[in-house]
C-alpha cells in the first residue's frame, strides 16, 4: 500500500470566535483516486479542503488541531506557499485567480516561484496546456474568456507544479453546463492519463459522481464534522438528499448498488415492474389568473447583436415559469426586459404589476451587517409596508439560524438566498429568478422550490431563467424554451420536457414519469385504493 | 529518447497539428511529483533535446489566428519608453493642435496594437477620467480667477470662510481665463490618453519582468491591483442594476450611496482575498529570506532614518545636516534596490529580449520630444499657447512631424 496523497490526521478547527466546524477529522486520500466530497451549504466542505494546503489555519486564524501530511510535509509547519508543488488548489470563483495577464504565463506563475529552470519550465507549461486542451487559450487574456475556459486555466496553474494532489473546492458551481461539463471532462482526462490524485467538492453530483471512485459525505451544519467515512460513491450517496435523481430513484426502488448514471438506471429500470404501473394522473394545475406581464414582438439588440429577436410571452398569476436555454439564448435579456430594467428596442412590455428581478449575481445584493437586515431594506424603501414579511421569507428560505451572521460569511448558496428573500420581501407580483440554484444545496433548493410554490399558490407569477431542467421538472408549471433570441417551445412543463432531448433524469430512465417524488406517488397509490 | 520529443518528430510537418496520438504521448509523460529542487536538472535534459520541435510544432489553431496580431508584440520596455516620450511630448508642447495631434495618436496606436483584454477596454474610461478632470479644473479655475478682464456671464457670488481661505468663489465668469484653463486642462487629457493607450498595449506582466529584481514583488502587487479596474466597473454596473431590482425598476435616492458602495467595496475585498490565497496556493513570495534581502532591509531602514533626518533638519534650517543626511538616504535607497536585485536571479517563463524593431521603436519614440526640445530652444513660440491676447493656436509644421514620431509603433504592424 503506498502511502496515501493526503493524510489527515486528527483534523479539527473553529473559524475565530466560532463555533467548531472539524473535530477529530481522520481521512486518507489514497494516491491516484478522485474523492468527491459532498454535504450541504456550510458544513464544513470548504474548510476541509482548505485544510489540504494550509491555507486553513495559515490564511484564516482560528483554533487548529491535527496535522495534514503531505509529502512527507505537516502544514502545521509548512504555509501554503511551501506546499505550492505538493497540493494544487483551485477554489470555485474562476475570475479571481489570476495573476498574470496572458494564460500561459499565469501557469508559468507557480513554476518561476519555485525556482524551475527556464527552459524545464517552457516544457512542463507545454504539456499543462496539452492536458487540459487549452494550448488554443495561451496567448489569451484571462479576463476575456468563459467561465469554463478560465476555470480550466486555473486548473492548469494548479497542476503546473506537478503536485501529489489536485484539491478543487465546488470548480463548476459558477459555471453553465457546457463549462462544468467541459471541467470535470478535463479533470476526469487528468485522473485517468496522467493519475493526477483528486479531491473534489460539489454540489451538482449528476456529473460529478459518475467520475469519483469513492465519496465522503460531511456532516450537516451545526454539528461539527468527525469521522468521516469515504466510501463507494453510491452507497455514501444513497441517503444523501442532495443525490443525482436516478441514485435517489434507485433508493426508493430499493435497487442495489444504486445507480449514478442514467445508463445504469435505465437497465435497472427495464426490468423492475413496478415502474410500468398507471402513469402518473395529470397533476390538478391551478388554473392561471389574468396575465400581469406580456412581452409583445420584443426585439433588443446589445453591443451589434440581436439578443431577443421577437419574443411574444405571457406570463399568468398563479404560475411557474421555467426559461431553458443554452449560455446566451436571451434568458437574462428576456427577464431584465421583463423587469423593466432594459427597455426593448422593438416590441413592448405591458404589465399590470410590479415585477422584481433577482441577478445572478447574489453579492450585488448583500449590504450587511445581517442577513436580515439585508432583507429588511427591500420594505423600507417601498415605503415600510408589511415588516412581518421579513420574518416570513427568512422562514420560508431556512434563514431564520443566519438571521443575525454577516451576509458576507455565507457560502454562495446560502448567499443566493438570501438575495431571493430580498428581493422576494417586497411582494412583488411577478418575481423573476435569474438562475436561482447556482451552488445551491438539495435542502436549499427545495426551500426555494417550496417559497416559488407558495408565491404562486397566493396568486403571484414566478419566472425562473435555469440551466437546471430538474429544477424545471419539479416547479415549473409552464416551460418556455429560448433558442438564439426566439421563443422556440412554450407549453405546460411536461409536455416540453417530454419532448426533449435534454430531459430530467427520471424522465429518461421511466417515462412518464418526471420526478422522483412522482414515482413515489405512483408507488403509493395503490395502496390507498385497498383500503 | 525522451518520448514526448519522439512523439514530436513524429508528428507532420512544421506548424501541422500535433496528432491526438502525439498528445497522448505526451501527456502520459507528465512528470510526477518529485522532491523540490531535484526536478530542475533531470527535465532540462529533455527541455534541450525537445526545444526546437517544440517550437516548430506549436498547434495552431485556425480561430486564434485573428486575435494573435501577426507579428509579435513589441517589448513592454519599447512601449515603456514610446509613454514616456509621449507623455514629455505632452509637457513640451502644450498648445492644444499639439496636444490634440497626441491624443490621436494615442488612438491610432491603441486601434492597432490594442488586444481584447479588460485594460484596453478600459482605455476610454481613463480617458473620461482625464476629460472628467479637465472639466473640474475649468469650473474650479473659472469660479475663482478674476483677471478683471470682460465677463462672458456672472455666477452668484460668496465669499469662503477665513478657515477654507477666505477667497471670492463665483462672479463673474471671463472667457479667457476659461479658454487657458481648458487649455491646460486638455494636456491632462493628452497625458491620460498617453497613460490609457500604455496600459491596453503593454504586457504589465513582461514589464514587471524586465524590470530590476527588487522591483518584481511590489511591482506585481501594483499590476494585479490595476486589473483590478475593469473588473470594479464591471461591479458597479452589476451593483446600480441591483438596486433598482430591489424596488422594481424604481430608483430611491435615500441612502443609495451607501447601497451601491458597500457591496462594491466587499466584492473587491473578496477578490482580494481570494486573489490572495491563490497567489500563496501558487508559491508566491515562498523561498526562505536570503541574506540579500536582510542586507536590502537594514539599508532601506537607513534611507528612511537619512531621509527622515534631512526632513528634520530641513524644517529646524540646518542646510548642511540636512544635505549630508539626504545623500545618505539617497544612497541607501540605491544600495537597497541594488543588494536586492543581486540575490539569485528569478526565473522567467520565455523571457525575450528586446528585439531590433523594438530598439528601433524606442529610438524613434524618442526623436519626438527630442525634436520639440530643439525647437523650444530655438525660440519656436507655437508650442505653447496663451489665451492672452487671444488668438488661435498655430501649428509649426516642424512640431507636427516630430511629434509624427510617436506613431512608429503603429507603423509595421498595420497591413
Amino acid at each position: 500500500m503506498t502511502a496515501p496523497a493526503l493524510d489527515y490526521r486528527g483534523v479539527g478547527f473553529a473559524y475565530p470566535g466560532g463555533d467548531p466546524v472539524l473535530a477529530g477529522v481522520d481521512l486518507a486520500v489514497r494516491a491516484g483516486e478522485i474523492l468527491l466530497v459532498a454535504g450541504p451549504s456550510g458544513s464544513g466542505k470548504s474548510t476541509l479542503l482548505r485544510c489540504a494546503n494550509g491555507l486553513v489555519p495559515h490564511a484564516t486564524g482560528g483554533r487548529f488541531r491535527g496535522e495534514v501530511v503531505t509529502l512527507g510535509r505537516s502544514t502545521r509547519s509548512h504555509p501554503p506557499r511551501r506546499l505550492a508543488d505538493a497540493v494544487g488548489f483551485v477554489h470555485q470563483d474562476p475570475e479571481s485567480h489570476f495573476v498574470v495577464d496572458r494564460v500561459e504565463g499565469d501557469i508559468a506563475f507557480v513554476l518561476e516561484n519555485l525556482g524551475m529552470a527556464p527552459v524545464a519550465m517552457r516544457r512542463r507549461v507545454e504539456e499543462v496546456l496539452d492536458a487540459l486542451g487549452i494550448a488554443h487559450l495561451r496567448d489569451r487574456s484571462p479576463g476575456t474568456l468563459s467561465g469554463g475556459e478560465q476555470q480550466r486555466c486555473a486548473i492548469a496553474g494548479a497542476l503546473a507544479a506537478g503536485p501529489a494532489a489536485l484539491v478543487l473546492d465546488e470548480p463548476t458551481s459558477q459555471l453553465d453546463p457546457q463549462g462544468a461539463e467541459d471541467v470535470l471532462a478535463a479533470v476526469a482526462r487528468l485522473n485517468a492519463d496522467l493519475g493526477t490524485t483528486v479531491v473534489l467538492a460539489e454540489h451538482r453530483l449528476e456529473r460529478a459522481a459518475p467520475l469519483a471512485d469513492r465519496a465522503v459525505l460531511v456532516a450537516g451544519p451545526g454539528a461539527a464534522a468527525t469521522r468521516l467515512a469515504p466510501g463507494p460513491v453510491g452507497d455514501v450517496l444513497a441517503a444523501y438528499p442532495g443525490a443525482p435523481s436516478v441514485t435517489r430513484l434507485g433508493r426508493l426502488l430499493g435497487w442495489d448498488p444504486p445507480p449514478l448514471t442514467v445508463r445504469d438506471a435505465r437497465r435497472l429500470a427495464g426490468a423492475d415492474p413496478r415502474l410500468a404501473g398507471p402513469p402518473p394522473a395529470a397533476a390538478a394545475l391551478p388554473t392561471p389568473g389574468g396575465t400581469v406581464v406580456a412581452a409583445r414582438g420584443v426585439g433588443v439588440s446589445l453591443g451589434g447583436r440581436a439578443v431577443l429577436k421577437d419574443v411574444d410571452v405571457d406570463v399568468r398569476r398563479g404560475e411557474v415559469v421555467a426559461l431553458l436555454g443554452r449560455n446566451g439564448s436571451g434568458k437574462t435579456t428576456l427577464l431584465r426586459v421583463l423587469a423593466g430594467l432594459l427597455a426593448p428596442g422593438r416590441g413592448e412590455v405591458r404589465s399590470a404589476g410590479r415585477a422584481a428581478y433577482v441577478p445572478q449575481d447574489p453579492d450585488a445584493l448583500l449590504l450587511g451587517p445581517t442577513v436580515r437586515a439585508d432583507v429588511a431594506t427591500t420594505p423600507r424603501l417601498l415605503g415600510g409596508r408589511d415588516p412581518e414579511a421579513v420574518d416570513e421569507w427568512l422562514a420560508a428560505l431556512d434563514l431564520g439560524a443566519l438571521a443575525d451572521r454577516h451576509p458576507r460569511r455565507l457560502s454562495a448558496g446560502q448567499r443566493q438566498r438570501v438575495a431571493v428573500a430580498a428581493i422576494a420581501v417586497g411582494r412583488p407580483d411577478v418575481l423573476l429568478l435569474d438562475e436561482p440554484t447556482r451552488g445551491m444545496d438539495a435542502p436549499s433548493r427545495a426551500a426555494l422550490e417550496r417559497a416559488v410554490a407558495g408565491v404562486a399558490a397566493r396568486g403571484g407569477a414566478v419566472v425562473l431563467a435555469t440551466h437546471d431542467v430538474e429544477l424545471a421538472a419539479r416547479c415549473a408549471t409552464r416551460v418556455v424554451v429560448l433558442g438564439d433570441g426566439d421563443v422556440v417551445a412554450d407549453g405546460p412543463s411536461r409536455t416540453v420536457l417530454a419532448g426533449s432531448l435534454f430531459a430530467p433524469q427520471v424522465l429518461r430512465v421511466a417515462p412518464p414519469f418526471l420526478t422522483v417524488e412522482e414515482v413515489a406517488a405512483s408507488l403509493a397509490a395503490p395502496a390507498r385504493g385497498d383500503r | 529518447m525522451d518520448p514526448a520529443c519522439r512523439a514530436g518528430v513524429l508528428a507532420p510537418g512544421p506548424g501541422g497539428p500535433v496528432t491526438v496520438a502525439g498528445q497522448r504521448r505526451s501527456r502520459t509523460d507528465f512528470p510526477r511529483p518529485a522532491p523540490r529542487g531535484g526536478t530542475t536538472t533531470g527535465i532540462r535534459t529533455g527541455g534541450d533535446l525537445c526545444r526546437g520541435v517544440t517550437l516548430r510544432l506549436r498547434p495552431e489553431p485556425v480561430h486564434n489566428v485573428a486575435v494573435r496580431p501577426a507579428s509579435p508584440p513589441l517589448h513592454a520596455v519599447a512601449w515603456l519608453v514610446w509613454a514616456v516620450a509621449a507623455a514629455a511630448s505632452v509637457e513640451l508642447a502644450t498648445s492644444p493642435v499639439y496636444v490634440a495631434v497626441v491624443v490621436g495618436v494615442a488612438f491610432v496606436v491603441v486601434s492597432v496594437h490594442g488586444e481584447d483584454t479588460p485594460l484596453a477596454r478600459a482605455f476610454p474610461l481613463l480617458l473620461s477620467v482625464g476629460l472628467a478632470f479637465a472639466l473640474l479644473r475649468v469650473v474650479l479655475t473659472a469660479a475663482t480667477t478674476h483677471t478683471g478682464a470682460d465677463a462672458l456671464f456672472t455666477t452668484p457670488s460668496f465669499t469662503l470662510p477665513r478657515l477654507l481661505g477666505g477667497f471670492e468663489v463665483g462672479g463673474p465668469v471671463e472667457l479667457g481665463v476659461v479658454l487657458q484653463s481648458a487649455a491646460e486642462g486638455f494636456a491632462i487629457v493628452g497625458v491620460m490618453a498617453v497613460f490609457g493607450a500604455f496600459n491596453a498595449v503593454v504586457s504589465h506582466h513582461e514589464l514587471v519582468q524586465s524590470a530590476p529584481r527588487a522591483f518584481y514583488e511590489p511591482g506585481l502587487i501594483l499590476t494585479v491591483s490595476i486589473a483590478f479596474v475593469p473588473a470594479t466597473v464591471a461591479t458597479v454596473a452589476r451593483v446600480r442594476e441591483a438596486d433598482r431590482a430591489r424596488t422594481g425598476g424604481r430608483v430611491v435616492r435615500r441612502g443609495r450611496l451607501l447601497r451601491l458602495v458597500v457591496p462594491v467595496m466587499e466584492t473587491a475585498l473578496e477578490r482580494a482575498l481570494l486573489l490572495a490565497e491563490s497567489m500563496d496556493a501558487r508559491g508566491f513570495a515562498s523561498g526562505p529570506p536570503t541574506r540579500a534581502d536582510r542586507v536590502a532591509g537594514w539599508c532601506v531602514l537607513a534611507a528612511l532614518a537619512g531621509l527622515g533626518g534631512a526632513f528634520v533638519a530641513l524644517v529646524g534650517r540646518a542646510r548642511g545636516a540636512a544635505l549630508a543626511l539626504g545623500l545618505v538616504g539617497v544612497f541607501a535607497v540605491a544600495a537597497a534596490v541594488a543588494v536586492a536585485s543581486r540575490r539569485s536571479a528569478r526565473p522567467r517563463y520565455r523571457a525575450r529580449r528586446m528585439g531590433a524593431r523594438d530598439w528601433a521603436v524606442a529610438a524613434v519614440s524618442l526623436a519626438a520630444p527630442a525634436g520639440l526640445a530643439v525647437l523650444a530652444l530655438s525660440g519656436d513660440e507655437t508650442l505653447r499657447w496663451a489665451a492672452s491676447p487671444l488668438r488661435l493656436p498655430e501649428f509649426d509644421p516642424a512640431a507636427g512631424l516630430a511629434l509624427a514620431a510617436l506613431t512608429v509603433p503603429a507603423w509595421r504592424a498595420s497591413p
